[in-house]
């Protein structure tokens, strides 16, 4: 037991010794938060929007990601953000409908706002994001005139628990079956689903983990061989989509989509071997949200707050389509803020 | 007729171990059960006590037919057997281990407390000096022997079924084992006595039952025991111990100096071996035997002292550097420290020299060594590529020997080399010592048969809390003069320095 | 050998089964069996099956290593940071990293060795710290080759053309090696006959003269350099290697292989052929459900089932058999 202890105190000294950045100048600011529901490059985009904001408005922001990605490990942080007085939180929570009484427990004790996954049964005082199911449908659209004939799709997305996964998924599938606008409906995984040409043949989830997702491409191209298109809906899945296809050598009749600002998504655009992606502005969300968080806390008075919150509780953070036509620009600008190379 | 068995037939694997044995034991008697290791004596215990079934026969309980469901339905019903190796639970207190299965309990709470004051009181009444509340695995071998033997007494069982018992004690130990038997005879409880060694047998038993190849072989009444007749119903001829002409040691091949071990840091430890010689070290339980022994190989590294092999001193730590240098060790525990269990007998011959004959294993030549092995020493096992554990303890033991031997050592060390060993194995295994001395080997072993000793050594040294008391040459050989250095006392003058 | 054969009975089910239900007869076409999957599917067998006698290497000592996944990690950081970043050749960089986590393994093994801390503890520690450095190290960034790297990406990607549209993938044709040479090890050399000896009684080993702090030191290195050459397959393969999950409970995957094929947990007891038919139906488990389930949700579910009903028919066989036929050993 001893020598257990003695090596966890080495670990976590070597851990803290890694972390221990920046402190001490930040003693006086007041802290928020920034809460992601993984770890993701999408998420270290929104760090620096996050940072950028904190710098402007002479707060201190606390990033974090989840490690594994599971509610349960990012209650954890919230709880523990919670203990350390943080004065505001924004949070990109994994499992809305069943976080109600922590996100308002939350509310109660500090600011909240959600961004990039609404929980809208909360007490929350502001959602900064894109409408998943607009982005779905935007995608939908993308996917449609890059297939006028329709055919056999597949979707991979990291996990269905989450209201952005099933946002998006849903707002593809209705687009593409030409259903009505209906942001609260929801197909099970499994279902059949068909019409106006096009036939969803499955959703895979890969749990987060890039070995499996390819996998299950993999094996969706060896049980399908008139598969028209596949849909990558996580920032790190259309480039194992776009490997899956390749090496299956059926890039000339499977068309690969995805989400997000992957650089192996946007260099598949460049060859003209991805037909698009649709992106979020993660930088946005980290900057907006951040912004908001600081300006609330700079504003004692009651009324004056109130009018800081956007309409309806909900800063549109719009999704762009990014294919052939536009796909230098945006990545320009994107090197640009994240100031690499 | 406290227990009883009739027609029992039991096969393994279309072996058969027993063929129609009947076998009975009334209350207040102690039968003795005498056969070679193979005999089928362990199978019978097995299945009076429940451990498993019959294939064909019946047991029955005070006059009742009973199928046991397992050890514990057998207990249950007064049947307690002391295992010759009992398995136990080391990390458990010994008070915990008397009573495991029927904890005494306070509501809903152990009663620790009673438990270590009844466990108290039995290991008093047996002699053992020790404390309740110290794990099982602090306990010495024969000790645990003891503590089995305890668990039977808390259980008051009807039926005491006793294997080997006395394999792991001190002749002072042993002695006290039978005075508890004694009381127990007086007492009503029936004794079934399994035993190798015939002088026990002539002093406990009332009756002797044989077994032979599986079937019953014949009973003696008291008055026709004897060590002839019991030695007739086990092996079926005589056999006798050849007074044997005294050896000629050569050169001193063991030489060791100052060798303090960590069990005994007090004690400084000096003696020689000469090639040709026997040495035997004698001593009670947790003298310090085992510990100069497993010291010389460096199982346990030693604190201070120099080794010297043939003139030359042991270099480099472990037992791989010893074994280098010529020594060998026949350890204490076969089971656990001699062989690999659930290994090939080629492969546990093979194992300290394996690496002698290059990087590869080549397994045509390690089968024509394990066979020379298995003739040379008359291991008897269908092929060499049976698992060790499923020989008996004789042929077990010849395998530890003959791995050693095939690393031709120049100095033997044994410790207990006759533990659970059936007589015909005995007999072998001495010959084989007499045969390795004859041809210039220094042979040390501990042992706790003084029986033994004197059939063997040509020196006996005697150990005392991690010290040699005395070194007596064969001419001054006696039981009292051993346990008196043994104990701790000193003899008048004449001391023979090691 | 009796205690692979069930094993091998439970992969044949599986892979008949899967056959049948899979084969489309509108088509006539049998996605299981066309040469794409059968190429996908030996590629994933080639990379887990090395994580399997990763594992295997320390269990027949009687130990454990829960950090394997973590060490995939690393490895699948490190090998693109080198290659990417720093521009190493792919010559230099692929020994580096193997280097680097043998030295994890040789840290594991003197932590069990010298300091006789429980392997568990130790390799459930490093589990934690090695994922923990590799986000430190990467600051959460994906790491990946990107476009660059087509060259060293043939380990895992390329395939050695057999003809028929099926080609042996280069990562089945190194586990392949692996295996040969770790069977030649364990069967043929006295190292081999050492550790079994060791995992089955470390005293009666330790008494016969065995070096068993040596090899008990050299099963963790062989264990971490393994999952090191499994962790560059992998980032290799799926270039995209996030440090918060890449090999993320592997390690789990990798002792199950191991113990399917038949490797006793408790030490000294197991056959190379078995830890590879034991990383075989893990492969073909998950990719039964993708070719015939609408979706894969039940994935882990059936996996567990599968394997447990097998254990336990297997069991059940075993004990009527052996009623049945006393006269045979």
């Amino acid at each position: 037991m001893k020598s257990f202890l003695v090596l966890s105190v080495v670990s976590l000294s070597l851990f803290t010794a890694g972390c221990g950045d920046a402190k001490g100048a930040a003693a006086a600011r007041p802290k928020v938060a920034f809460v992601s529901n993984c770890v993701a490059e999408f998420w270290a985009i929104a760090q620096r929007g996050a940072e950028a904001a904190a710098k402007e408005q002479g707060v201190e922001v606390l990033v974090k990601m989840p490690p594994t990605g599971t509610a349960a490990e990012q209650q954890s942080i919230l709880e523990d953000l919670l203990a350390k007085g943080v004065r505001g939180i924004a949070v990109s929570p994994k499992d809305p409908a069943n976080m109600g009484g922590l996100l308002d427990q939350i509310a109660a004790r500090t600011l909240l706002v959600t961004h990039d996954s609404d929980a809208p049964a909360s007490k929350r005082l502001a959602y900064i994001g894109m409408r998943n199911y607009d982005a779905g449908r935007l995608c939908g659209q993308m996917i449609r005139e890059a297939l006028p004939k329709g055919g056999p799709i597949v979707l991979l997305v990291a996990t269905l628990d989450q209201d952005n996964a099933r946002g998006r998924r849903q707002g593809i599938i209705d687009e593409l079956l030409g259903r009505s606008v209906d942001a609260a409906r929801f197909d099970a995984q499994d279902a059949a689903l068909s019409g106006n040409g096009f036939e969803i043949r499955a959703t895979y989830t890969d749990q987060f983990d890039p070995q499996k997702g390819k996998a299950v491409i993999e094996d969706a191209l060896g049980r399908w061989q008139d598969l028209a298109g596949v849909v990558g809906l996580f920032e790190y899945e259309p480039p194992l989509v776009l490997e899956a296809v390749k090496a299956a050598k059926r890039l000339d009749r499977v068309k690969v989509f995805g989400f997000d600002e992957n650089d192996q998504t946007l260099q598949g655009i460049v060859d003209g071997e991805v037909a698009g992606t649709l992106v979020q502005n993660p930088y946005e969300y980290g900057y907006q949200s951040v912004t908001l968080l600081a300006r609330l806390l700079q504003t004692p008075d009651e009324a004056q707050r109130r009018a800081l919150l956007p309409a309806g509780g909900f800063m549109d953070i719009p999704a762009r389509r990014i294919d052939k036509s536009n796909v230098r620009a945006f990545w320009d600008d994107l090197k640009q803020k994240t100031g690499r190379k | 007729m406290a227990l009883a068995a009739r027609g029992i037939d039991k096969a393994f694997a279309g072996v058969h171990a027993l063929r129609g044995v009947d076998f009975e034991v009334r209350a207040g008697e102690v039968v003795a059960l005498v056969g070679e290791n193979g005999a089928g004596k362990s199978t019978l215990l097995q299945i009076l006590s429940g451990s498993l079934a019959a294939d064909a026969g019946q047991v029955r309980v005070d006059g009742e037919a009973v199928t046991f469901r397992g050890p514990a339905d057998a207990m249950a019903r007064g049947i307690a057997r002391v295992a010759q190796e009992p398995q136990q639970c080391l990390q458990l207190s010994i008070a915990a281990a008397v009573f495991l299965g029927a904890e005494l309990r306070r509501g809903w709470l152990l009663d620790d407390a009673a438990m270590v004051a009844a466990s108290r009181t039995l290991l008093a009444r047996l002699g053992l000096d020790v404390d309740p509340q110290q794990p099982v695995g602090s306990l010495a071998t024969g000790q645990r022997q003891l503590l089995e033997i305890a668990r039977a007494l808390r259980a008051e069982a009807k039926v005491l079924i006793l294997d080997e018992p006395t394999s792991s004690l001190t002749d002072v130990e042993a002695e006290r084992l039978f005075a508890i038997v004694d009381d127990l005879r007086a007492a009503g409880t029936a004794i079934v006595y399994v035993s190798h060694r015939l002088g026990e047998v002539q002093r406990l038993a009332d009756r002797v039952v044989g077994l032979r190849d599986g079937r019953n072989s014949g009973e003696l009444a008291r008055d026709q025991i004897s060590h002839q007749s019991i030695v007739g119903l086990m092996v079926g001829r005589e056999f006798a111990h050849a007074t044997r002409q005294p050896r000629a040691p050569g050169e001193v091949l063991l030489s060791v100096r100052g060798l303090v071990t960590s069990a005994w840091p007090q004690a400084r430890v000096d003696l020689q071996v000469r090639a040709g010689e026997v040495v035997g070290v004698a001593g009670l339980l947790g003298a310090g035997r085992s510990e100069i022994l497993r010291a010389l190989f460096g199982v346990d590294a030693p604190l201070a002292g120099t080794i010297e092999v043939a003139g030359q001193p042991l270099h480099g730590r472990g037992p791989a550097a010893a074994a280098a240098a010529g020594l060998a060790l026949v350890p204490e525990d076969r089971q656990h420290q001699g062989l690999v269990l659930g290994h090939s007998v080629a492969d546990n011959l093979s194992l300290p020299t394996l690496h002698r004959r290059g990087w590869r294993v080549a397994p045509q030549r390690e089968r024509e060594l394990a066979a020379h092995w298995c003739r040379e020493l008359d291991v008897r096992a269908a092929s060499p590529a049976l698992r060790v554990g499923s020989l008996s303890g004789g042929n077990q033991q010849k395998v530890v020997l003959g791995k050693w031997l095939a690393a031709a050592p120049r100095v033997l060390l044994l410790d207990e080399p006759t533990r659970g060993v059936d007589v015909g194995a005995r007999g072998e295994i001495y010959a084989r010592l007499d045969a390795l001395a004859a041809a210039g080997l220094a042979v040390l072993f501990v042992s706790s048969e003084l029986e033994e000793v004197f059939a063997l050594a040509d020196r006996v040294l005697v150990v005392h809390q991690g010290r040699i008391t005395g070194a007596l040459p064969r001419d001054r050989f006696s039981e009292q003069t051993i346990m008196l250095l043994a104990t701790g006392q000193s003899l008048d003058s004449d001391e023979v320095p090691a | 050998m009796k205690k692979i054969l069930g094993i091998a009975v439970l992969l044949l089910v599986v892979v008949i089964a899967t056959a049948v239900l899979s084969h489309d007869a509108v088509s006539g076409t049998n996605p299981f069996l066309s040469a794409y999957n059968l190429q996908n599917l030996c590629k994933r067998i080639g990379e887990f099956g090395i994580l399997s006698i990763a594992a295997a290497f320390v269990i027949v000592t009687g130990g454990i290593d829960l950090s394997i996944g973590s060490v995939v990690c690393v490895a699948g950081c490190i090998l693109p940071w080198l290659l990417r970043d720093l521009g190493v050749p792919a010559l230099l960089a692929v020994p580096t990293v193997l280097l680097l986590t043998a030295a994890i393994g040789l840290w594991h093994g003197l932590l069990v060795v010298r300091l006789r801390l429980q392997p568990f503890v130790v390799t459930l520690c490093g589990l934690l710290l090695y994922r923990g450095l590799m986000r430190a190290f990467t600051g959460d960034q994906t790491m990946g080759l990107g476009t660059t790297g087509e060259g060293v990406r043939w380990l895992a990607t390329g395939t050695l053309p057999l003809g028929d549209g099926f080609g042996l993938p280069v990562p089945l044709l190194v586990f392949v090696v692996v295996a040969a040479l770790t069977s030649f090890l364990w069967r043929r050399t006295v190292i081999g006959r050492h550790l079994f000896a060791l995992g089955s009684n470390r005293e009666a080993a330790r008494f016969a003269g065995v070096a068993t702090d040596r090899l008990e030191l050299l099963a963790y290195v062989a264990c971490s350099l393994l999952a090191g050459l499994a962790g560059c397959l992998f980032v290799l393969d799926v270039n995209s290697a996030q440090a918060s999950n890449f090999g993320n409970f592997y390690e789990l995957y990798a002792i199950a292989g191991a113990v399917l094929g038949g490797v006793a947990l408790r030490g000294g007891e197991g056959l190379v052929l078995g830890v590879v038919l034991g990383a075989c139906l893990m492969q073909v488990l998950p990719n039964t459900i993708n070719l015939v389930a609408g979706s894969n949700q039940l994935e882990f579910a059936v996996v567990g089932a599968v394997i447990l009903a097998g254990a336990a028919v297997d069991e059940i066989v075993r004990r009527w058999l052996a009623r049945r036929r006393p006269g045979k050993a």
